[in-house]
């Protein structure tokens, strides 16, 4: 599936990615983790490895020229 | 508990399970409820994660030169570089039902009694997984050729498609019980991806290597923290991949023409004499 508007969506979900992944580091965001302080570098991690997985799959998904 | 955990981790028989039970049924002073008990066993798993980088030191350096052309050209053109894309795909599940749910698990069922019934369930899943690989071998009518021409007939790891590969990264979540073993639900799903035995085993090692190396670096502060003797905790890590990397140079040999049987077998009569012996005390 090839289209620069698909691309563009899983880019902008890349950002999204990055942001909870330095959210997680910082510890601002403690959803779904078993403590309720202090930074989670496992779920940054995880989400740092889904916003490349996001980048990654938008470079894939842009129409390319011949 | 290092070689233990080392040699058990890659055999499809489920090293949680064995380092569950056998400090049980042996009352070694291991407190499976310690919180030093899990960052041990993590520590454990570095081992075998080193054992697995060494192993495939020369495949990895391609696989990662591999996801950076890929990624960046956009396209994949090459078979290392399909590889690096499959074992993302399949590490992508894993690592966010690892992330949010590895630590509940465990805890729910982390008794002997458990660990020895789903060694039983692993067994059955094992000789399933090879029963079902009989039935396409029967379809493909490669029952008059060699154990090795047979395997011939079937993929390698590189040719999986990206759904087979996201859905056997998800089924390593399996091993979060104890009992189930990563290895096996990860071959026995490369098998059911067409894969061949060695191919599958291949699949599954470098699978499970980038997770078990991030869980293991990320509980290491924590295990600093904890005041362990660390010096005799890296020994055992050092022995666990030893164990470890002996382990998958011996199943990459044994998968050429080798099957899942004896591991389910065993799996079967470890789990059933082991939920005996804890019943009656012994």
């Amino acid at each position: 599936m090839k289209s620069n508007t698909f691309a563009i969506g899983l880019g902008v979900l890349g950002i999204v990615f990055v942001i909870i992944a330095v959210l997680y580091a910082l510890g601002v965001l403690q959803l779904f983790a078993s403590t309720t302080s202090g930074p989670h570098y496992k779920h940054a991690i995880l989400f740092a490895v889904l916003a490349v997985a996001s980048f990654v799959a938008a470079n894939f998904a842009r129409p390319k020229m011949a | 508990m290092g070689l233990l955990q080392g040699a058990t981790e890659l055999f499809p028989v489920s090293s949680l399970g064995h380092s569950v039970i056998i400090p049980s049924l042996f009352h070694w002073g291991f407190k499976q409820s310690d919180p030093t008990f899990v960052p041990f066993l993590v520590l454990l798993h570095l081992g075998t994660a080193g054992a697995l980088l060494v192993l495939y030191r020369v495949e990895w350096i391609a696989i990662i030169r591999g996801f950076f052309t890929a990624a960046v050209r956009g396209r994949i053109s090459s078979e290392p570089e399909r590889l690096a894309m499959l074992l993302l795909t399949g590490t992508i599940p894993a690592g966010i039902l690892g992330v949010y749910f590895e630590t509940r698990i465990k805890s729910l069922f982390a008794s002997p009694y458990v660990a020895a019934g789903f060694l039983v369930v692993n067994g059955i899943l094992l000789l399933g997984f090879e029963l079902l690989r009989r039935r396409a071998e029967r379809r493909a009518e490669l029952h008059s050729k060699t154990r090795v021409e047979q395997e011939q007939s079937f993929a390698e790891a590189e040719r999986i498609s990206f759904r087979a590969a996201a859905i056997i990264g998800a089924c390593q979540a399996l091993a979060f019980l104890p009992g189930i073993s990563r290895s096996g639900v990860t071959i026995g799903g490369g098998l059911l991806a067409g894969l061949r035995h060695q191919e599958a085993a291949r699949f599954s090692f470098l699978l499970a290597t980038p997770v078990i190396l991030a869980a293991g670096l990320v509980e290491i502060p924590q295990l600093l923290a904890s005041g362990v003797p660390i010096a005799e905790y890296l020994a055992a890590a050092v022995l666990s991949g030893i164990a470890a990397y002996a382990s998958a140079r011996f199943l990459l040999r044994y998968f050429r023409s080798g099957r899942l049987d004896p591991y389910g077998y065993y799996c079967l009569a470890a789990g059933l004499v082991s939920l005996a012996l804890l019943h009656f005390g012994l």
